[in-house]
């Protein structure tokens, strides 16, 4: 061995003995000012993720048969910035229940800082009809915080969106538009959209003539002059689609089917597709059972019914349970929850659980249906 | 429950592991968890059809069943061994760095490694050979002073390790300098530096040389479902015992009684729990300036915290591609691409936004060919930013500098490896020092815990561990204890201060 810093024998020992008493000597010598409280990152990172911002509506316009534009407030004065298309959850209690829903914000990030936050709210069920027919301006709701990965990324994805859309599912892209027009994101941007009549169209279509963005409206059961007639084929795509377009899908999944054939047709690469997904709704069974749905939050134990032909989330909500929930598709993993005991069903497309959750029996319960009793443990909520 | 044995704050490996410790021997034990999940950094999450390994490249510590490693030990011991699948790495690196122009993979054991350092300098055999003999008395030595609870007798160690006597006091660069090896083997074994993120100036060499010899005689394994396999089977384990687990359940106080002993805690929603015994898996820059009220923080508790460094900010770049690894040419598990292998300037220059000197990436496809659809593949990026440089960042910039950073990383692989990823990208996510604080709540990001500094490395910390603790049923274990960052430490320390707990219970019950 060579070491030796000292020719003295045993020196290096001494200067390993020593080094306690010198780390003692150095940690005296080190000025007792009070510890910081708050980290720069670590208030970055609670701006971008504060969990559940109140909000208030502060206005609802009707922009087309049945879809509502609905304004939030945040309580605090501020909601945080996000990346134009990602969605927002709403919850709070309607009636016995206690429901979330997710939506996409249709504003853009600046407003959000600024505040401000739109949605557009179609009447479809239980939680739209509670917004837009029983909730005044004035109401209190919870916002999850802005989530998803369905916005644009400027090193995965190519600098032209060929954004394709139907019914409500023009919203992440308004929101796109939005944010190119006010700088915060840079890309450029075509809107395919399909819709039967002019009356069927919830946006000013002249809103996408700015630079960089544009619109195509595909009307199936009107002919009208600066609108395309009949659907969204081969055809049509083949001419807004340049060497350097990536496809951005929102609508139904039929839609996804259709599309997805027309740009295999044209050889378009799949991977250089991305679709919103949509959410996990009640499924066709044979026969509809009941089961009896046992569920812990922390130490509290509730025993509910579950129908075989509702998500547990459901089940949950209907008892008026407070329970996590964020996309309500499978994706997030927000609902992440144990399974004690029981037999469950999840659909091959909405199971995006980790392969370990497989394993050792965990579930997202807004993508999973009973077909047992069952029980469970899951997350508190805790705005 | 309103009342248990002890309260484990942070369900991250270390306070999984100090449950599981607790519950084993009979105790109650509740575990409150800030996010939805288990694990801390030691889990996955999935984009599109791909699920990423959120931290981890190799582990190291587990060995075989037939020659098992003290991290297998431990899991048996606390009765979860059986419940993980592991994968045996096979090559320990693949080093690429562009200054000395080093372009060479290097494979895990003790003789094909020291064969292997032949291909770089015609004596390299002989230079490791008496290297690891130097790594293996430094490792049983420290047994040793495991087994004999750090109170060795003097005589034993003169007589049987002289050369860990010896270079106690050394850093990296020390010890390397004083054994006097040509630059291209302590280039090579310098490799492994990131996994610590402190310089050779800085660095302990007892600690680093225990570690390289660890990973190089030993090998690596990764858990087959990512590392929340390992977190899920911990947490199976914790209700097996009868353990509790609460998610979504920040503590925000550590509450003490008039005596200044720990009583219990505060959850955020005003929830209190009581216990004398609280583990804390977090920053004690958090538990002392933040959890504890200030009274109850001693001014040496302030002085020590203060003393310390925050390590590593973490900055990882999660590709999904959309060819398989062959096509794409990637053929190693793990590489390590750096612009020089002087980590002290490497150091310095991952101080601001902008350079990225160094990155450990993982081709996960290389070790675990299923673990994504057939004809894709799965790459990580790690590098890490070594000050404060992310806190100035706005929430308007910060999309946009995240993915400047993580561009240039992406190109970076590509002009070192020749390949091509950035026109195969299906799915990307990128993990910023300010995510890694959004999940675990660490200061500014950091995910190395503090970092070895010359005169708090690891010899240090251990044998001052007592003297480091300052509130009464309060202990503080995990990636910022006394065995420092890493899966194999951070579970280890939080079994240790668990042990500890077991004893100060004891000694209250007498």
């Amino acid at each position: 061995m060579a070491f030796k810093r000292s020719n003295v024998p045993g020196e290096d020992i001494k200067l390993a003995m020593g080094m306690t008493a010198k780390r003692r000597q150095l940690i005296d010598e080190t000025p007792a000012t009070p510890l910081v409280y708050e980290y720069g990152v670590n208030r970055l990172a609670k701006a971008l993720h504060p969990g559940y911002v109140k909000a208030l509506i502060a206005d609802k316009v009707s922009c087309s048969a049945d879809c509502w534009k609905i304004t939030l407030a945040s309580a605090g004065g501020v909601f945080p910035y996000f990346r134009a298309g990602q969605f927002i959850t709403l919850s709070c209690k309607a009636g016995e229940s206690f429901l979330s829903r997710p939506y996409s914000i249709i504003s853009s990030p600046k407003d959000a800082l600024a505040g401000k936050l739109e949605i557009m709210v179609q009447r479809k069920g239980l939680f739209s009809s509670f917004l837009i027919d029983e909730a005044p301006e004035g109401t209190e709701l919870w916002v999850g915080e802005p989530s998803g990965d369905f916005h644009h990324d400027d090193i995965r994805d190519r600098g032209h969106i060929l954004a394709i859309a139907g019914g409500s599912g023009v919203t992440p892209f308004l929101s796109m538009i939005k944010a190119v027009s006010e700088g915060s994101e840079k890309f450029r941007l075509t809107l395919v959209y399909g819709a039967r009549t002019r009356a069927h169209i919830p946006f000013d279509p002249d809103a996408f003539k700015c630079d960089g963005v544009d619109a195509v409206i595909v009307l199936s059961e009107e002919e009208a002059e600066g609108y395309r007639h009949g659907f969204i084929t081969a055809d049509l795509l083949s001419e807004y689609i340049d060497d350097d377009t990536s496809v951005f899908m929102c609508g139904p999944d039929a839609m996804y089917r259709f599309v997805r054939g027309e740009l295999q047709g044209l050889g378009f690469d799949p991977s250089r597709i991305r679709q919103e997904r949509n959410s996990v709704g009640d499924r066709k069974v044979d026969e509809i059972k009941h089961f009896n749905l046992i569920v812990h939050i922390r130490d509290a134990v509730y025993e509910l019914d579950a129908a075989n032909n509702e998500t547990l989330i459901t089940a949950l909500e209907r008892a008026g349970i407070p329970a996590v929930v964020r996309c309500r598709n499978g994706s997030c993993g927000f609902c992440h929850s144990r399974v004690l005991n029981g037999e469950y069903f999840i659909a091959a497309k909405d199971d995006f659980r980790r392969s370990a959750d497989k394993k050792f029996n965990y579930i997202h319960p807004c993508s999973t249906y009973p077909e047992s009793d069952i029980e469970i443990d899951i997350p508190i909520m805790n705005p | 429950m309103d009342r248990y044995d002890v309260i484990v704050i942070g369900a991250g490996n270390g306070g999984l592991g100090a449950a599981c410790k607790v519950l084993n021997a009979g105790k109650t034990c509740l575990v409150c968890e800030k996010h939805n999940l288990p694990g801390g950094f030691a889990t996955s999450f999935v984009r599109g059809r791909f699920e990423f390994e959120a931290s981890l490249h190799e582990f190291n510590g587990i060995g075989t069943p037939e020659q098992p490693g003290s991290t297998r030990l431990l899991f048996e011991e606390l009765g979860i061994a059986d419940r993980i699948e592991w994968i045996q790495l096979k090559d320990a690196y693949h080093l690429i760095s562009e200054a000395e122009g080093y372009d060479y993979v290097m494979p895990f054991g003790w003789e094909a490694f020291a064969k292997a350092n032949n291909r770089i300098h015609p004596d390299g055999e002989k230079y490791i050979n008496e290297f690891f003999n130097l790594c293996r008395q430094i490792k049983e030595a420290m047994a040793y002073l495991s087994e004999c609870k750090g109170k060795p007798d003097p005589q034993v160690m003169m007589e049987k390790y002289p050369d860990y006597l010896a270079c106690g006091s050394y850093s990296v660069k020390e010890a390397f300098e004083a054994l006097g090896y040509p630059k291209e083997i302590v280039d090579n074994l310098n490799t492994y530096w990131c996994y610590l993120g402190a310089d050779a100036n800085n660095l302990s060499f007892l600690h680093y040389a225990n570690m390289i010899y660890s990973y190089f005689s030993m090998g690596a394994t990764i858990p087959k479902h990512r590392s929340h396999e390992l977190a899920l089977a911990f947490e199976e384990r914790i209700h097996e015992l009868g353990g509790d687990i609460w998610f979504n359940s920040e503590v925000v106080k550590i509450l003490t009684d008039e005596d200044g002993h720990v009583c219990g805690i505060r959850l955020r929603d005003g929830r209190e729990v009581q216990s004398r015994h609280v583990i804390a898996n977090c920053s004690p820059h958090i538990v002392y300036g933040k959890l504890l009220d200030s009274e109850a923080v001693p001014e040496r508790a302030i002085k020590l915290t203060n003393f310390r460094k925050l390590a590593g900010r973490g900055f990882t770049v999660f590709l999904g591609l959309s060819k398989s690894a062959e096509e794409l040419g990637l053929k190693d598990h793990n590489y390590f691409i750096y612009d020089t292998t002087d980590n002290v300037k490497q150091y310095e220059s991952m101080k601001s936004i902008g350079n990225t000197a160094a990155q450990a990436t993982v081709c996960l496809n290389n070790a675990d060919p299923d673990c994504s659809p057939e004809g894709t593949c799965i790459v990580y990026m790690t590098t890490l930013f070594t000050d404060d440089s992310w806190s100035s960042v706005d929430e308007e910039d910060y999309f946009k500098t995240k993915n400047k950073v993580a561009a240039s990383m992406i190109r970076r692989f590509e002009k070192a490896t020749g390949t091509n990823l950035h026109d195969h990208i299906e799915e990307i996510a990128i993990a910023s020092p300010e995510t890694y604080a959004r999940y675990c709540g660490h200061p500014q990001g950091t995910v190395y815990g503090y970092e070895s500094q010359y005169y708090d490395g690891l010899m240090n910390r251990i044998q001052m561990v007592e003297e480091d603790r300052f509130v009464p049923g309060l202990r503080i274990g995990g990636g910022y204890g006394e065995r420092l960052l890493g899966y194999p430490s951070s579970f280890k320390s939080g079994v240790n201060e668990a042990g500890r707990t077991l004893r100060d219970i004891e000694k209250e019950g007498r």
